[in-house]
């Protein structure tokens, strides 16, 4: 049987990295309204991907408003895609 | 209870939902990013404004420089509060057609109006193709034909230019365009936004 990767699985890490996946680079708020998270909980999560090495962070200025901008690492996205083999093997013919 | 239940705790469900979460999102990062119908609203309404003041207010001359050096400031500011979303590939090619737009169509109303030629049939008609070329690239990129039909609103409306002549003809061509190619495109735009949102918000209670 194939191993689904706990950091990837986590529902609202996943979303997090099937958005990233599409985007070069994402701002936290974004990444917030489109998964409907909560400050609190989204920034939890985005800690355990970037302890991970699957997201990379940095902060900047946009004029005076400070921003924190998410990035998809490369480890992420082999990890990532992993996932989605290990999900197909287990779903087999319905995916 | 199936072999990877018992092996992992997790349910075939949860894994079609997983499945269904990541092809929601994966959609979502791959969507337009940004919500921009207000700026053809905006637009549309400034190009009805300029006219107005150049029919019913002094200062004619005044009239387009006020009125689009307003559309330019407005659109920097929202512009700038719209930075905070995801970048991609599309959105910043959509960026990048409306962008350049700007800088050609100011470049060359500023050349045609400071050498005398700003009056002739001819540069009206330009203007409209400009506009339309805009329209059109961004229906391409987005393969939307709401913005393809906005596109031919402008076309049809530079075409139009050269068989109506009369000073009259013009105005009203132009508004028409203006009409239909920018304010009812952007109103139906900020539609579609709207019921996005909608149907995010409930995805997501």
């Amino acid at each position: 049987m194939p191993e689904l990767d706990p950091v990837v699985h986590g529902k609202l890490r996943l979303a997090v990295l099937s958005l990233l996946v599409g985007v070069e680079e994402a701002d936290f708020t974004w990444l917030r309204d489109k998964t409907g998270s909560t400050d609190g909980n989204l920034g939890a999560q985005m800690l355990k991907l970037e302890e991970a090495g699957y997201v990379a962070m940095q902060k900047r200025f946009a004029g005076r408003k400070p921003q924190t901008l998410y990035r998809m690492t490369p480890a992420g996205r082999k990890a990532l895609a992993k996932y989605v083999s290990a999900l197909k093997e287990l779903l087999g013919a319905a995916l | 209870m199936t072999d990877y239940e018992s092996e992992n705790g997790t349910t075939r469900d949860e894994l079609v939902q997983r499945v269904a979460l990541m092809e929601e999102m994966i959609a979502e990062g791959r969507a337009s990013t940004a919500r921009w119908g207000w700026v053809f609203v905006m637009w549309g309404l400034i190009y009805f404004a300029a006219m107005a003041w150049v029919i019913f207010l002094p200062f004619k001359d005044w009239a387009w420089p006020v009125c689009v050096a307003f559309g330019i400031v407005v659109s920097v500011i929202k512009g700038r509060r719209t930075r905070n979303t995801g970048k991609n590939q599309r959105s910043r090619s959509l960026e990048a057609v409306w962008q350049i737009f700007s800088a050609g169509i100011t470049l060359y109303v500023i050349g045609a109006n400071a050498s005398g030629h700003g009056t002739q049939p001819a540069y009206y008609a330009a203007i409209f193709f400009f506009i339309g070329i805009a329209h059109g690239i961004s229906a391409r990129i987005l393969r939307w034909g709401a913005q393809g039909l906005a596109a031919a609103v402008w076309w049809a409306g530079g075409i139009a230019m050269f068989f109506f002549t009369m000073r009259n003809e013009i105005l009203a061509i132009f508004l028409i365009a203006a009409f239909f190619g920018m304010i009812v495109f952007g109103l139906y735009a900020m539609m579609l936004e709207r019921r996005r949102a909608a149907e995010m918000v409930q995805a997501h209670a």
